[in-house]
């Protein structure tokens, strides 16, 4: 691994159409043979027989920038061969079938860039202050809860149902 | 002689942002000059918010705040705030 090359962490929310190709570029790096990607679409889900027909997202900007970077710090104590993290977030409406989030991590060799991408996904949906509201063709919405993130009313029936079946 | 007198109780005033449904229960998405004591419990730092906007309290339980950038979850943990601080309303995240 060459030292004198300055790993990176890009973060950038968008309300604009997310490129794939822009968030793998920033990436890449000649001391790497493997870039992990993951990219998060607006699936057309099914909601008590309404039809999702896309995504309105929202976020605390300045408090996205400080999560991001706590993430990356755990990252790489993690998986120290971990060369550059960039996350791409969509802000605003996102209909259905577009990437919300687009995530690229490059390193040396392919194993920590798969295990940390994964680690990656799951961190981002319990830590970043981002919210997303479903909107139906019935033109209702509500807002959607991470079973990630601690205080979500899943985490709340997971320790519940736990409890209840520690008695 | 001179007698200092520390107040034990500051009173000053933070800015609260809020975000996602609490914006629909309270129809305001930021709110400067919220006067405040310090230090505070997070609990006490809610009651005050769900004061000042009652329909808050339907986020009861699904919700933290956040003090200048950092996630505190309500309960019996002492705050403490500075003048101008940034608090927010964080409810269950959905990023991603």
């Amino acid at each position: 691994m060459d030292q004198s090359e300055e790993r990176k962490d890009i973060f950038k929310l968008s309300r604009d159409w997310l490129s794939v190709q822009e968030v793998v570029d920033a990436v890449n790096s000649p001391t790497c043979g493997a870039v992990s990607l993951f990219i998060g679409t607006t699936r057309e889900d099914q909601v008590d027989g309404r039809k999702v027909i896309g995504l309105e997202y929202e976020a605390y900007e300045l408090m996205a920038q400080s999560e991001f970077r706590k993430l990356c710090g755990d990252l790489r104590a993690r998986w120290p061969s971990v060369t550059h993290v960039c996350i791409h977030h969509r802000l605003g409406w996102v209909e259905v079938g577009q990437a919300s989030v687009v995530m690229a991590i490059s390193s040396p060799h392919r194993h920590d860039g798969q295990q940390a991408i994964q680690h990656a996904v799951t961190q981002l949906k319990a830590t970043l202050p981002v919210w997303k509201k479903e909107v139906y063709d019935t033109k209702d919405s509500s807002w959607k809860q991470n079973v990630e993130c601690p205080w979500s009313s899943h985490s709340q029936l997971a320790a519940l149902s736990e409890r209840e079946k520690s008695n | 002689m001179c007698v200092l007198l520390f107040n034990t109780e500051l009173k000053l005033f933070v800015c609260v942002l809020y975000f996602a449904k609490s914006v629909e229960l309270t129809g305001v998405k930021e709110e400067q000059a919220v006067a405040v004591t310090t230090p505070i419990s997070s609990r006490d730092l809610w009651g005050l918010l769900v004061q000042r906007h009652p329909r808050l309290s339907l986020l009861q339980d699904q919700v933290v705040l956040a003090v200048r950038q950092q996630y505190v979850a309500i309960g019996d943990q002492s705050v403490t705030l500075g003048d101008g601080d940034e608090v927010a309303v964080v409810p269950p995240l959905s990023g991603g």
